[in-house]
């Protein structure tokens, strides 16, 4: 025990607060993530990070909370790329290219105006790369109370969301409103991106989205499955990372701690590549889809797109 | 036979083409030629030395031993902003490539001057470096020189040095503006002094290693590890084991002073600053650059320790100077 968690890890009030955002985020993102992936718009999620960029960088310069900040930009980033139809795969090179390449070109202006006009010295790592030791007690019921909505809002339109996502004209048969359960599905997309980019920074935020669900998605096919699964490998990656940055301090006789977004994500890369190994999946591996089942996401795998059409 | 027409109107097309390229190549280099004609042609008034200050305490310095022969700007003056992440601007570097005499502070912390002066050599020009004057190495961990009371009468006495090598004729006055500028130190080191055999030992929690030369002069016993300050100043996340550590010294009352860098903010700093006041533990507000408008270097510095000894005696905050 004295090996794994090194003196005051339990007692650290920053510790504590990294603990219960990075867990709600972890949570949030893997079960936003694996209906991300199912619907193949881990680019849109992507994108979105550039777009929450841009949002907590000007947030300094507007001196409001860089979280209002992410989630703002990704909310109207999310509306107009619905509207674009920017997160589909046609056109989306030329327009993506631009808009995204604008709203990173307007990333770099908002550093150098918080960092040339006003005395703000670590902003240019707490937006890129998050500091999660060093966020506001104060903002836990806000990120908890947007966990919460978002994950009441994607129980709601679960159903729907998920007819939509296997087979939009299907959907729209059955009266589905395909346009506005996509736009809403953007918007929780939108919140859960500007939720990590608090706890791991805007450019590594499509890593806690995309990697948990990801790994699950590689080991099994039964949707409910993966929520459990991506859920409980975000929070423990996020964890792990943060106790490991934690123990990292007294790796080094300097007492120079590593910075924790690096472990969190090295984390989820690791376990991905582990879940891809075919010992892994030998034992844990996805089995055939047991008949009759709504939920099996078939469109996980693109050469199962065949059998939906 | 071939149909001519055509085949000189290609021609007349290609040359014309030619032309619009040499056009689009030329044209931009006469214009950058005017400009740097404009440029070189501003020259300095006879007689008074053109200097830069890449901070503005050290302008300051420089200006109160060149008096009226010596015209200086600075280039990082702005209160408001943190030095550690400026970033030079064009007309930063055109002030540069005019001066005769420049005084940066070196240790990294104006790096971005060395860039200038080699984008525009130039042999007669003087540059004092005050990591040289002192005999610093580059990998020293505090760049904040300035704060140290022996720096500035070291680097006054070049200052006057390097005038007088410019304009030998004014040699005297540069010396009579030193000898005047060396007694306006008097009362600090008095301050300085007094407070050392009064309350050395004082417990002060920092955030960053600015003021750190001068607190250690005052005796004063520094509480905040130096890796912490370091982080704080290079705008990295210092580990949760400090930032626990340097809230438990105003919880637990270790600290009597806190000193705030008000140049090098971030939410870390503003959040050490507040369990400070919550645990009433006065703060003093320090800086990078001179504050103006209302400072010279010499009280400034002298405001810094009145400032801290107000803070341990009567245990009253100044957040800013």
């Amino acid at each position: 025990m004295r090996f794994l968690f090194e003196p005051g890890f339990f007692s650290s009030a920053p510790v504590g607060t990294a603990f219960v955002i990075g867990g709600v985020t972890a949570v949030v993102s893997a079960i936003v993530g694996v209906l991300t992936v199912v619907r193949g718009q881990s680019f849109a999620g992507h994108a979105l990070t550039d777009v929450a960029t841009t949002g907590g960088s000007g947030s300094f310069l507007l001196g409001i909370s860089p979280l209002v900040g992410f989630i703002g930009a990704g909310v109207v980033g999310a509306g107009a790329m619905e509207l674009a139809g920017v997160q589909r795969r046609r056109g989306r090179d030329v327009a993506t290219g631009v808009v995204l390449g604008a709203a990173t070109g307007l990333s770099a202006l908002f550093l150098y105006l918080d960092t040339t006009r006003s005395a703000t010295t670590g902003v240019t790592q707490q937006i890129l790369f998050g500091s999660i030791f060093t966020v506001d007690p104060s903002t836990i019921p806000v990120v908890i109370v947007l966990s919460v909505v978002t994950l009441a809002l994607i129980g709601w339109m679960y159903r729907p969301l998920l007819l939509s996502s296997l087979s939009s004209e299907l959907a729209s048969a059955r009266g589905v409103g395909v346009r506005r359960v996509s736009l809403l599905f953007m918007l929780t997309l939108a919140i859960s991106v500007g939720l990590s980019s608090i706890a791991i920074g805007s450019v590594l935020s499509t890593a806690l989205l995309i990697g948990p669900a990801a790994t699950s998605l590689r080991l099994t096919r039964n949707l409910r499955k993966a929520f459990v699964f991506a859920c409980v490998f975000g929070v423990l990656a996020t964890w792990l990372g943060i106790l490991f940055a934690y123990d990292s301090y007294y790796w080094d006789p300097s007492s120079q701690g590593l910075p924790v977004s690096f472990f969190i994500v090295a984390i989820i890369f690791l376990g991905y590549l582990v879940s891809g190994l075919t010992i892994v999946r030998r034992f844990v591996g996805p089995r055939v889809p047991t008949r009759g089942r709504a939920e099996t996401p078939r469109r996980a795998r693109p050469s199962n797109v065949g059998e939906v059409v | 036979m071939t149909n001519p027409a055509p085949r000189s109107r290609r021609h007349l097309s290609e040359i014309l083409g030619r032309v619009a390229i040499a056009g689009a190549l030329v044209g931009p280099a006469l214009l950058i030629a005017t400009l740097s004609s404009r440029v070189a042609s501003a020259s300095t008034k006879s007689g008074v030395i053109s200097a830069v200050g890449a901070e503005n305490e050290y302008a300051n310095v420089l200006s109160q031993v060149g008096g009226k022969y010596v015209s200086v700007s600075s280039v990082l003056n702005n209160p408001n902003t943190d030095p550690h992440t400026y970033e030079a601007s064009p007309s930063v570097a055109q002030a540069v490539s005019q001066a005769q005499l420049i005084v940066q502070n070196g240790v990294g912390y104006d790096a971005f001057m060395n860039n200038i002066e080699a984008a525009s050599p130039n042999p007669k020009r003087k540059v004092i470096v005050v990591q040289d004057v002192l005999g610093l190495k580059d990998n020293t961990p505090n760049p904040h020189l300035w704060y140290d009371p022996k720096t500035m009468p070291e680097v006054a006495s070049v200052m006057a040095k390097d005038l007088a090598a410019l304009e030998p004729s004014h040699r005297a006055y540069f010396q009579t503006k030193l000898a005047a500028f060396i007694t306006s130190l008097q009362p600090l080191t008095t301050a300085i002094a007094s407070f050392k055999t009064k309350y050395s030992g004082t417990r002060v929690a920092v955030t960053e290693p600015v003021a750190d030369y001068l607190l250690v002069a005052m005796g004063v016993k520094i509480l905040t590890p130096f890796v912490f300050q370091a982080d704080v100043m290079n705008g990295v996340d210092p580990s949760p084991e400090n930032i626990t550590l340097e809230k438990s010294f105003f919880t637990k009352h270790e600290a009597q002073v806190f000193c705030y860098n008000q140049q090098v903010v971030d939410s870390l700093t503003v959040s050490v600053r507040q369990s400070a006041e919550s645990n009433h533990v006065p703060v003093v507000g320090v800086y990078e650059t001179m504050p103006t408008p209302g400072y010279d270097y010499q009280t400034w510095m002298l405001a810094e320790v009145s400032a801290i000894q107000r803070a341990v005696v009567q245990h009253t905050s100044t957040k800013k100077l």
